[in-house]
Protein backbone atom coordinates (compact mmCIF):
# COMPACT_ATOMS: atom_id res chain seq x y z
CA UNK A 1 0.00 0.00 0.00
CA UNK A 2 1.35 3.36 -1.03
CA UNK A 3 0.81 6.18 1.39
CA UNK A 4 0.61 9.63 -0.14
CA UNK A 5 3.48 11.53 1.45
CA UNK A 6 3.15 15.27 0.89
CA UNK A 7 6.54 16.96 0.82
CA UNK A 8 5.46 20.50 -0.15
CA UNK A 9 2.31 21.39 1.73
CA UNK A 10 1.70 24.76 0.17
CA UNK A 11 1.61 23.31 -3.33
CA UNK A 12 0.39 19.83 -2.36
CA UNK A 13 3.24 17.95 -4.05
CA UNK A 14 4.13 14.44 -2.92
CA UNK A 15 7.51 12.86 -2.33
CA UNK A 16 6.69 10.46 -5.17
CA UNK A 17 6.25 13.33 -7.62
CA UNK A 18 9.63 14.73 -6.61
CA UNK A 19 11.24 11.28 -7.01
CA UNK A 20 9.63 10.96 -10.45
CA UNK A 21 11.11 14.25 -11.57
CA UNK A 22 14.55 13.18 -10.33
CA UNK A 23 14.20 9.91 -12.25
CA UNK A 24 13.31 12.00 -15.31
CA UNK A 25 16.71 13.63 -14.98
CA UNK A 26 16.28 16.62 -12.66
CA UNK A 27 19.60 17.48 -11.04
CA UNK A 28 18.93 20.82 -9.35
CA UNK A 29 16.59 22.45 -6.85
CA UNK A 30 15.83 25.16 -9.39
CA UNK A 31 14.60 22.62 -11.92
CA UNK A 32 12.41 20.81 -9.36
CA UNK A 33 10.87 24.09 -8.35
CA UNK A 34 10.08 25.23 -11.87
CA UNK A 35 8.78 21.89 -13.11
CA UNK A 36 6.79 20.83 -10.03
CA UNK A 37 6.14 24.20 -8.40
CA UNK A 38 7.49 22.89 -5.10
CA UNK A 39 8.71 25.77 -2.98
CA UNK A 40 6.46 28.20 -4.80
CA UNK A 41 3.80 28.46 -2.11
CA UNK A 42 3.23 31.26 0.39
CA UNK A 43 6.02 29.95 2.65
CA UNK A 44 8.41 30.28 -0.32
CA UNK A 45 9.94 26.91 0.38
CA UNK A 46 10.90 27.59 3.98
CA UNK A 47 9.01 24.48 5.03
CA UNK A 48 9.85 22.08 2.23
CA UNK A 49 13.22 23.35 0.98
CA UNK A 50 15.49 21.37 3.27
CA UNK A 51 13.42 18.18 2.91
CA UNK A 52 13.57 18.33 -0.86
CA UNK A 53 17.24 19.20 -0.84
CA UNK A 54 17.99 16.16 1.30
CA UNK A 55 15.90 13.95 -0.96
CA UNK A 56 17.68 15.20 -4.08
CA UNK A 57 21.10 14.69 -2.47
CA UNK A 58 20.18 11.14 -1.44
CA UNK A 59 18.90 10.23 -4.90
CA UNK A 60 21.91 11.72 -6.68
CA UNK A 61 24.28 10.19 -4.12
CA UNK A 62 25.97 13.48 -3.31
CA UNK A 63 26.45 15.43 -0.04
CA UNK A 64 23.59 17.80 0.81
CA UNK A 65 25.83 20.88 0.94
CA UNK A 66 26.85 20.33 -2.68
CA UNK A 67 23.27 21.03 -3.76
CA UNK A 68 22.55 24.67 -4.36
CA UNK A 69 19.57 25.97 -2.38
CA UNK A 70 16.74 27.92 -3.95
CA UNK A 71 17.68 31.44 -4.85
CA UNK A 72 15.61 34.04 -3.04
CA UNK A 73 13.83 36.19 -5.57
CA UNK A 74 12.21 39.44 -4.63
CA UNK A 75 9.81 39.97 -2.93
CA UNK A 76 11.07 37.85 -0.05
CA UNK A 77 7.67 37.74 1.59
CA UNK A 78 4.34 38.02 -0.22
CA UNK A 79 3.51 41.73 -0.52
CA UNK A 80 0.06 43.07 -1.43
CA UNK A 81 0.16 44.69 -4.86
CA UNK A 82 -1.20 47.94 -3.43
CA UNK A 83 1.78 48.34 -1.11
CA UNK A 84 4.08 48.86 -4.09
CA UNK A 85 2.51 52.10 -5.19
CA UNK A 86 0.83 53.55 -2.10
CA UNK A 87 0.65 57.33 -2.21
CA UNK A 88 2.03 57.43 -5.75
CA UNK A 89 -1.17 57.19 -7.73
CA UNK A 90 -1.19 59.31 -10.82
CA UNK B 1 34.67 10.12 -26.81
CA UNK B 2 31.22 8.89 -27.76
CA UNK B 3 29.36 9.67 -30.97
CA UNK B 4 25.60 9.50 -31.29
CA UNK B 5 24.12 9.36 -34.78
CA UNK B 6 20.55 10.17 -35.72
CA UNK B 7 18.48 11.37 -38.67
CA UNK B 8 17.50 14.75 -37.23
CA UNK B 9 19.20 16.58 -34.34
CA UNK B 10 17.12 19.28 -32.64
CA UNK B 11 18.98 21.92 -30.64
CA UNK B 12 16.79 23.29 -27.86
CA UNK B 13 14.24 21.57 -25.62
CA UNK B 14 11.75 24.41 -25.41
CA UNK B 15 8.26 24.16 -26.82
CA UNK B 16 9.41 24.43 -30.45
CA UNK B 17 12.15 21.80 -30.23
CA UNK B 18 10.13 19.26 -28.24
CA UNK B 19 6.97 19.66 -30.34
CA UNK B 20 8.93 19.24 -33.58
CA UNK B 21 10.75 16.21 -32.15
CA UNK B 22 7.43 14.66 -31.23
CA UNK B 23 6.04 15.03 -34.74
CA UNK B 24 9.30 13.81 -36.31
CA UNK B 25 9.38 10.71 -34.13
CA UNK B 26 5.69 10.08 -34.82
CA UNK B 27 6.68 9.73 -38.48
CA UNK B 28 9.30 7.15 -37.57
CA UNK B 29 12.31 9.46 -37.69
CA UNK B 30 15.25 8.83 -35.37
CA UNK B 31 15.51 12.16 -33.52
CA UNK B 32 17.81 13.47 -30.79
CA UNK B 33 16.95 16.62 -28.80
CA UNK B 34 19.80 18.43 -27.11
CA UNK B 35 19.54 21.08 -24.42
CA UNK B 36 22.22 22.74 -22.41
CA UNK B 37 20.05 22.68 -19.32
CA UNK B 38 16.68 21.19 -18.40
CA UNK B 39 13.60 21.19 -20.65
CA UNK B 40 11.88 24.56 -20.49
CA UNK B 41 14.87 26.30 -18.90
CA UNK B 42 14.82 28.93 -21.68
CA UNK B 43 11.84 31.08 -22.56
CA UNK B 44 9.24 28.32 -22.42
CA UNK B 45 9.44 27.77 -18.66
CA UNK B 46 9.26 31.52 -18.06
CA UNK B 47 6.16 32.27 -20.09
CA UNK B 48 2.71 32.83 -18.67
CA UNK B 49 0.98 30.14 -20.70
CA UNK B 50 -1.59 32.16 -22.66
CA UNK B 51 -3.16 30.83 -25.88
CA UNK B 52 -5.18 32.97 -28.28
CA UNK B 53 -6.77 32.87 -31.73
CA UNK B 54 -6.78 36.65 -31.95
CA UNK B 55 -4.07 37.46 -34.49
CA UNK B 56 -4.30 39.71 -37.52
CA UNK B 57 -3.34 37.56 -40.53
CA UNK B 58 -4.94 34.33 -41.81
CA UNK B 59 -1.76 32.17 -41.56
CA UNK B 60 -1.27 33.03 -37.87
CA UNK B 61 -4.97 32.59 -37.13
CA UNK B 62 -5.04 29.18 -38.87
CA UNK B 63 -1.96 28.04 -37.01
CA UNK B 64 -3.53 29.08 -33.71
CA UNK B 65 -6.74 27.26 -34.55
CA UNK B 66 -4.72 24.12 -35.07
CA UNK B 67 -2.57 24.71 -31.96
CA UNK B 68 -5.51 25.24 -29.63
CA UNK B 69 -7.14 22.08 -30.96
CA UNK B 70 -3.85 20.24 -30.28
CA UNK B 71 -3.67 21.67 -26.74
CA UNK B 72 -7.23 20.47 -26.15
CA UNK B 73 -6.25 16.91 -27.14
CA UNK B 74 -3.09 16.72 -25.03
CA UNK B 75 -4.56 15.37 -21.83
CA UNK B 76 -5.84 12.35 -23.68
CA UNK B 77 -2.72 11.97 -25.78
CA UNK B 78 -0.22 12.38 -22.93
CA UNK B 79 -2.16 10.69 -20.16
CA UNK B 80 -1.73 13.68 -17.85
CA UNK B 81 -3.32 17.09 -17.52
CA UNK B 82 -1.61 20.08 -19.14
CA UNK B 83 -3.94 22.41 -17.22
CA UNK B 84 -5.58 23.47 -20.45
CA UNK B 85 -8.64 25.66 -20.08
CA UNK B 86 -10.54 28.08 -22.27
CA UNK B 87 -11.39 31.14 -20.21
CA UNK B 88 -11.08 33.45 -23.21
CA UNK B 89 -8.97 36.53 -23.96
CA UNK B 90 -10.41 40.00 -23.57
CA UNK B 91 -8.27 42.54 -25.42
CA UNK B 92 -8.83 46.14 -24.33
CA UNK B 93 -8.61 49.28 -26.48
CA UNK B 94 -8.39 52.66 -24.77
CA UNK B 95 -8.08 54.63 -28.02
CA UNK B 96 -10.12 54.90 -31.21
CA UNK B 97 -7.11 53.75 -33.26
CA UNK B 98 -6.75 50.54 -31.28
CA UNK B 99 -10.50 49.94 -31.47
CA UNK B 100 -10.28 50.33 -35.26
CA UNK B 101 -7.45 47.78 -35.31
CA UNK B 102 -9.64 45.38 -33.30
CA UNK B 103 -12.51 45.89 -35.75
CA UNK B 104 -10.31 45.19 -38.78
CA UNK B 105 -8.83 42.09 -37.13
CA UNK B 106 -12.22 40.76 -36.09
CA UNK B 107 -13.33 40.80 -39.73
CA UNK B 108 -10.31 38.69 -40.69
CA UNK B 109 -10.73 36.38 -37.68
CA UNK B 110 -14.43 35.84 -38.32
CA UNK B 111 -13.73 35.00 -41.95
CA UNK B 112 -11.47 32.26 -40.54
CA UNK B 113 -14.31 30.95 -38.42
CA UNK B 114 -13.15 32.34 -35.07
CA UNK B 115 -15.82 33.14 -32.51
CA UNK B 116 -14.79 36.70 -31.66
CA UNK B 117 -16.76 39.86 -31.05
CA UNK B 118 -16.31 43.54 -30.34
CA UNK B 119 -17.64 44.58 -26.93
CA UNK B 120 -18.57 48.05 -25.78
CA UNK B 121 -17.41 49.05 -22.27
CA UNK B 122 -20.67 47.97 -20.67
CA UNK B 123 -20.51 44.53 -22.26
CA UNK B 124 -16.88 44.21 -21.19
CA UNK B 125 -17.93 45.10 -17.64
CA UNK B 126 -20.74 42.55 -17.71
CA UNK B 127 -18.22 39.93 -18.74
CA UNK B 128 -15.64 40.91 -16.10
CA UNK B 129 -17.49 42.73 -13.29
CA UNK B 130 -14.17 43.56 -11.54
CA UNK B 131 -12.98 45.53 -14.58
CA UNK B 132 -12.46 49.28 -14.25
CA UNK B 133 -13.78 50.55 -17.60
CA UNK B 134 -12.60 54.14 -17.22
CA UNK B 135 -11.24 55.32 -20.56
CA UNK B 136 -12.15 52.05 -22.23
CA UNK B 137 -13.28 52.37 -25.85
CA UNK B 138 -13.84 48.75 -26.84
CA UNK B 139 -12.93 45.16 -26.09
CA UNK B 140 -12.23 42.21 -28.40
CA UNK B 141 -13.51 39.01 -26.90
CA UNK B 142 -12.85 35.41 -27.89
CA UNK B 143 -14.18 32.82 -25.44
CA UNK B 144 -12.17 30.01 -27.07
CA UNK B 145 -8.76 31.44 -26.14
CA UNK B 146 -7.16 30.05 -23.02
CA UNK B 147 -4.13 28.79 -21.14
CA UNK B 148 -1.96 25.73 -20.43
CA UNK B 149 1.00 24.85 -18.17
CA UNK B 150 4.26 24.80 -20.16
CA UNK B 151 6.17 22.17 -18.17
CA UNK B 152 3.28 19.69 -18.43
CA UNK B 153 3.25 20.17 -22.20
CA UNK B 154 7.03 19.63 -22.49
CA UNK B 155 6.83 16.54 -20.33
CA UNK B 156 4.14 15.08 -22.60
CA UNK B 157 6.12 15.75 -25.77
CA UNK B 158 9.19 14.16 -24.26
CA UNK B 159 7.28 11.08 -23.18
CA UNK B 160 5.71 10.66 -26.63
CA UNK B 161 9.03 11.23 -28.39
CA UNK B 162 10.87 8.74 -26.20
CA UNK B 163 8.12 6.16 -26.62
CA UNK B 164 8.61 6.45 -30.36
CA UNK B 165 12.36 5.87 -29.99
CA UNK B 166 13.59 9.49 -29.82
CA UNK B 167 16.31 10.53 -27.38
CA UNK B 168 16.92 13.56 -25.16
CA UNK B 169 20.39 14.73 -24.17
CA UNK B 170 19.91 17.31 -21.41
CA UNK B 171 22.32 19.40 -19.33
CA UNK B 172 24.80 19.28 -22.18
CA UNK B 173 25.28 22.32 -24.47
CA UNK B 174 26.18 22.29 -28.15
CA UNK B 175 29.44 24.21 -27.99
CA UNK B 176 30.42 24.05 -31.62
CA UNK B 177 29.33 22.55 -34.86
CA UNK B 178 30.71 21.71 -38.21
CA UNK B 179 29.45 20.52 -41.54
CA UNK B 180 31.21 17.59 -43.22
CA UNK B 181 29.23 14.87 -44.95
CA UNK B 182 26.89 15.26 -41.99
CA UNK B 183 26.57 17.89 -39.30
CA UNK B 184 28.76 17.22 -36.30
CA UNK B 185 27.57 18.81 -33.08
CA UNK B 186 30.20 19.00 -30.35
CA UNK B 187 28.69 18.86 -26.87
CA UNK B 188 29.98 20.22 -23.59
CA UNK B 189 30.94 16.80 -22.23
CA UNK B 190 33.11 16.04 -25.28
CA UNK B 191 30.61 13.79 -27.03
CA UNK B 192 29.46 14.30 -30.62
CA UNK B 193 26.04 14.11 -32.24
CA UNK B 194 26.09 13.41 -35.96
CA UNK B 195 23.09 14.01 -38.19
CA UNK B 196 22.36 14.87 -41.82
CA UNK B 197 19.68 17.35 -40.70
CA UNK B 198 19.67 19.82 -37.82
CA UNK B 199 16.93 22.09 -36.49
CA UNK B 200 17.98 25.22 -34.62
CA UNK B 201 15.26 25.74 -32.02
CA UNK B 202 17.40 27.43 -29.41
CA UNK B 203 15.04 30.38 -28.82
CA UNK B 204 16.98 33.56 -27.99
CA UNK B 205 20.32 31.75 -28.43
CA UNK B 206 19.61 30.73 -32.04
CA UNK B 207 21.32 33.69 -33.66
CA UNK B 208 24.59 33.12 -31.78
CA UNK B 209 24.46 29.43 -32.58
CA UNK B 210 24.14 30.03 -36.34
CA UNK B 211 26.83 32.71 -36.57
CA UNK B 212 29.88 30.41 -36.74
CA UNK B 213 28.27 28.80 -39.78
CA UNK B 214 28.20 32.14 -41.55
CA UNK B 215 24.44 32.54 -41.19
CA UNK B 216 23.10 35.76 -39.71
CA UNK B 217 19.49 35.44 -38.60
CA UNK B 218 17.35 38.55 -37.98
CA UNK B 219 16.64 37.67 -34.34
CA UNK B 220 16.74 40.15 -31.47
CA UNK B 221 16.09 38.86 -27.94
CA UNK B 222 14.50 41.25 -25.42
CA UNK B 223 13.95 40.90 -21.73
CA UNK B 224 10.39 40.42 -20.48
CA UNK B 225 9.57 40.25 -16.79
CA UNK B 226 6.65 38.52 -15.13
CA UNK B 227 5.14 38.07 -11.68
CA UNK B 228 2.81 35.71 -9.87
CA UNK B 229 0.54 36.21 -6.88
CA UNK B 230 -0.62 33.87 -4.16
CA UNK B 231 -3.52 31.61 -4.89
CA UNK B 232 -6.88 33.30 -4.64
CA UNK B 233 -10.41 31.99 -5.10
CA UNK B 234 -11.15 32.00 -8.83
CA UNK B 235 -12.67 35.35 -9.78
CA UNK B 236 -11.16 36.15 -13.18
CA UNK B 237 -11.81 33.90 -16.14
CA UNK B 238 -10.27 35.56 -19.20
CA UNK B 239 -6.78 36.79 -19.86
CA UNK B 240 -6.94 40.60 -19.90
CA UNK B 241 -4.66 42.43 -22.33
CA UNK B 242 -4.45 46.18 -21.86
CA UNK B 243 -2.96 47.64 -25.07
CA UNK B 244 -2.14 51.08 -23.65
CA UNK B 245 1.60 51.94 -23.84
CA UNK B 246 1.61 51.56 -20.06
CA UNK B 247 -0.72 48.55 -20.15
CA UNK B 248 -0.15 44.98 -19.03
CA UNK B 249 -1.60 41.51 -19.46
CA UNK B 250 -2.55 38.93 -16.89
CA UNK B 251 -4.79 36.01 -16.12
CA UNK B 252 -5.75 33.82 -13.24
CA UNK B 253 -4.46 30.28 -13.48
CA UNK B 254 -6.72 27.30 -12.86
CA UNK B 255 -4.82 26.88 -9.60
CA UNK B 256 -5.81 30.41 -8.48
CA UNK B 257 -2.61 32.44 -8.90
CA UNK B 258 -2.71 35.59 -11.02
CA UNK B 259 0.21 35.61 -13.43
CA UNK B 260 1.10 38.67 -15.48
CA UNK B 261 3.57 40.86 -17.32
CA UNK B 262 3.92 44.05 -19.30
CA UNK B 263 5.91 45.01 -22.36
CA UNK B 264 8.55 47.58 -21.37
CA UNK B 265 8.86 50.77 -23.40
CA UNK B 266 11.54 51.17 -24.61
CA UNK B 267 12.46 47.52 -25.05
CA UNK B 268 15.31 46.03 -23.01
CA UNK B 269 17.53 44.29 -25.57
CA UNK B 270 19.73 41.28 -24.94
CA UNK B 271 19.52 37.80 -23.49
CA UNK B 272 18.84 38.69 -19.88
CA UNK B 273 17.30 36.87 -16.99
CA UNK B 274 17.99 39.49 -14.31
CA UNK B 275 15.06 41.48 -12.92
CA UNK B 276 14.54 45.23 -12.58
CA UNK B 277 13.51 47.31 -9.57
CA UNK B 278 10.79 49.15 -11.42
CA UNK B 279 8.88 46.10 -12.58
CA UNK B 280 6.96 45.19 -9.42
CA UNK B 281 5.69 48.69 -8.57
CA UNK B 282 4.76 49.19 -12.21
CA UNK B 283 2.98 45.90 -12.76
CA UNK B 284 1.18 46.19 -9.42
CA UNK B 285 -0.08 49.66 -10.33
CA UNK B 286 -1.04 48.73 -13.90
CA UNK B 287 -2.95 45.61 -12.88
CA UNK B 288 -4.72 47.33 -10.00
CA UNK B 289 -5.72 50.19 -12.28
CA UNK B 290 -7.54 47.70 -14.49
CA UNK B 291 -8.86 45.40 -11.76
CA UNK B 292 -8.85 47.38 -8.49
CA UNK B 293 -9.49 44.24 -6.41
CA UNK B 294 -5.95 43.15 -7.26
CA UNK B 295 -4.57 45.78 -4.86
CA UNK B 296 -4.95 43.20 -2.15
CA UNK B 297 -3.38 40.33 -4.07
CA UNK B 298 -0.10 39.23 -2.50
CA UNK B 299 2.72 39.10 -5.04
CA UNK B 300 4.88 36.04 -4.48
CA UNK B 301 7.59 36.02 -7.11
CA UNK B 302 9.07 37.92 -10.01
CA UNK B 303 11.32 36.65 -12.80
CA UNK B 304 12.48 37.45 -16.30
CA UNK B 305 12.87 35.67 -19.62
CA UNK B 306 13.19 36.51 -23.28
CA UNK B 307 11.00 37.38 -26.18
CA UNK B 308 12.95 36.63 -29.35
CA UNK B 309 11.86 39.41 -31.72
CA UNK B 310 12.12 39.82 -35.49
CA UNK B 311 11.84 43.14 -37.37
CA UNK B 312 8.24 42.46 -38.52
CA UNK B 313 6.89 40.69 -35.45
CA UNK B 314 6.53 37.29 -37.14
CA UNK B 315 8.53 34.11 -36.40
CA UNK B 316 11.18 32.61 -38.67
CA UNK B 317 10.58 28.99 -39.74
CA UNK B 318 12.52 27.87 -42.78
CA UNK B 319 15.49 26.07 -44.22
CA UNK B 320 18.73 28.03 -44.19
CA UNK B 321 21.16 28.53 -47.06
CA UNK B 322 23.11 25.61 -45.60
CA UNK B 323 21.62 22.38 -46.92
CA UNK B 324 20.10 20.29 -44.12
CA UNK B 325 20.07 23.14 -41.58
CA UNK B 326 16.65 24.43 -40.48
CA UNK B 327 15.60 27.21 -38.16
CA UNK B 328 12.52 27.80 -35.99
CA UNK B 329 12.87 30.83 -33.75
CA UNK B 330 11.89 34.50 -33.46
CA UNK B 331 8.59 33.66 -31.80
CA UNK B 332 8.06 37.31 -30.76
CA UNK B 333 6.43 36.38 -27.47
CA UNK B 334 3.96 33.84 -28.88
CA UNK B 335 6.03 30.70 -29.15
CA UNK B 336 4.26 28.71 -26.50
CA UNK B 337 0.86 29.02 -28.16
CA UNK B 338 2.22 28.56 -31.70
CA UNK B 339 4.45 25.67 -30.62
CA UNK B 340 2.23 22.61 -31.17
CA UNK B 341 1.10 23.60 -34.69
CA UNK B 342 4.50 24.93 -35.67
CA UNK B 343 6.18 21.75 -34.43
CA UNK B 344 3.79 19.73 -36.55
CA UNK B 345 4.39 21.75 -39.73
CA UNK B 346 8.13 22.09 -39.11
CA UNK B 347 8.49 18.30 -38.84
CA UNK B 348 6.64 17.83 -42.13
CA UNK B 349 8.74 20.53 -43.80
CA UNK B 350 12.00 18.92 -42.65
CA UNK B 351 10.87 15.58 -44.06
CA UNK B 352 8.91 16.59 -47.17
CA UNK B 353 10.64 19.82 -48.18
CA UNK B 354 7.39 21.72 -48.50
CA UNK B 355 4.89 23.39 -46.20
CA UNK B 356 1.43 21.93 -45.68
CA UNK B 357 -0.01 25.47 -45.57
CA UNK B 358 0.99 29.05 -46.39
CA UNK B 359 4.18 29.73 -44.41
CA UNK B 360 5.45 32.59 -46.58
CA UNK B 361 5.07 35.12 -43.77
CA UNK B 362 7.59 33.09 -41.74
CA UNK B 363 10.11 32.68 -44.59
CA UNK B 364 13.72 33.67 -44.05
CA UNK B 365 13.92 35.57 -47.35
CA UNK B 366 10.77 37.65 -46.80
CA UNK B 367 10.58 41.41 -46.61
CA UNK B 368 11.01 42.09 -42.89
CA UNK B 369 9.53 45.62 -42.93
CA UNK B 370 7.61 46.18 -39.70
CA UNK B 371 3.85 46.11 -39.45
CA UNK B 372 2.44 42.70 -40.33
CA UNK B 373 1.18 41.63 -36.91
CA UNK B 374 -0.84 44.34 -35.16
CA UNK B 375 -1.71 42.37 -32.01
CA UNK B 376 1.66 42.20 -30.30
C1 LIG C 1 7.51 36.70 -19.37
C2 LIG C 1 7.12 35.96 -20.62
C3 LIG C 1 5.77 35.69 -20.89
C4 LIG C 1 5.37 35.00 -22.04
N1 LIG C 1 4.06 34.70 -22.23
C5 LIG C 1 3.68 33.96 -23.30
C6 LIG C 1 2.33 33.54 -23.46
O1 LIG C 1 1.48 33.85 -22.64
N2 LIG C 1 2.02 32.79 -24.54
C7 LIG C 1 2.95 32.42 -25.47
O2 LIG C 1 2.62 31.75 -26.43
N3 LIG C 1 4.25 32.80 -25.33
C8 LIG C 1 4.64 33.55 -24.27
N4 LIG C 1 5.95 33.91 -24.12
C9 LIG C 1 6.90 33.58 -25.20
C10 LIG C 1 7.35 32.14 -25.14
O3 LIG C 1 7.88 31.86 -23.86
C11 LIG C 1 8.42 31.88 -26.20
O4 LIG C 1 8.03 32.40 -27.46
C12 LIG C 1 8.65 30.39 -26.39
O5 LIG C 1 8.84 29.77 -25.14
C13 LIG C 1 9.84 30.14 -27.28
O6 LIG C 1 10.12 28.76 -27.28
P1 LIG C 1 11.39 28.19 -27.99
O7 LIG C 1 11.26 26.72 -27.96
O8 LIG C 1 11.55 28.86 -29.31
O9 LIG C 1 12.63 28.71 -27.13
P2 LIG C 1 13.15 28.38 -25.65
O10 LIG C 1 12.05 27.94 -24.76
O11 LIG C 1 13.95 29.54 -25.22
O12 LIG C 1 14.06 27.11 -25.86
C14 LIG C 1 15.37 27.19 -26.36
C15 LIG C 1 16.20 26.13 -25.66
O13 LIG C 1 17.47 26.05 -26.30
C16 LIG C 1 18.42 25.73 -25.35
N5 LIG C 1 19.75 26.10 -25.85
C17 LIG C 1 20.22 27.35 -26.10
N6 LIG C 1 21.48 27.30 -26.54
C18 LIG C 1 21.82 25.98 -26.57
C19 LIG C 1 23.02 25.29 -26.90
N7 LIG C 1 24.10 25.94 -27.33
N8 LIG C 1 23.03 23.94 -26.79
C20 LIG C 1 21.93 23.27 -26.36
N9 LIG C 1 20.79 23.88 -26.02
C21 LIG C 1 20.74 25.22 -26.12
C22 LIG C 1 18.01 26.52 -24.13
O14 LIG C 1 18.54 25.96 -22.94
C23 LIG C 1 16.48 26.45 -24.21
O15 LIG C 1 15.95 25.44 -23.38
C24 LIG C 1 6.37 34.59 -22.97
C25 LIG C 1 7.72 34.84 -22.71
C26 LIG C 1 8.10 35.52 -21.55
C27 LIG C 1 9.55 35.75 -21.28
S1 LIG D 1 5.76 23.91 1.77
FE1 LIG D 1 6.64 24.07 -0.16
S2 LIG D 1 6.33 26.17 -0.60
FE2 LIG D 1 5.52 26.01 1.36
Amino acid sequence: MNERVVICRCEDITEEEVLDAIRDGAISMEELKRVLRVGMGPCQGRTCGSLIRALLARELGVPVHSIKEWSRRPPLKPVPAGAFFQGEES
Amino acid sequence: MSTVTCEVAVIGAGIIGTATAHYLSARGVDVVVIDRSYMGSGSTGRCIGGLRHQFSTPPSIRLMKESIRLFSEMEEEFGHSVEFSQGGYLLLAHSDEMAATFRANIRVQRAEGINVSLLDPKEAHDLVPQLNTEGLVAGAWCPDDGQAFPFAVLKGYRKRTENAGGRFILHNPVVNFRRNANFELFLGDGSIVEAPRVLLAAGPWTRELAKPLGIDLPLAPERHEAMITERMPRFLKPMLVDYRPDGCYFQQMLTGQVIGCYTPVPAVPGIREDVSFEFLPQVAWRMSRLVPALRNAAILRHWAGCYTMTPDGNPVLDRTPLDGLFVASGMCGHGFMFGPAMGHHMADFILDGEWGMDFSEFALDRDFSPGAETLK
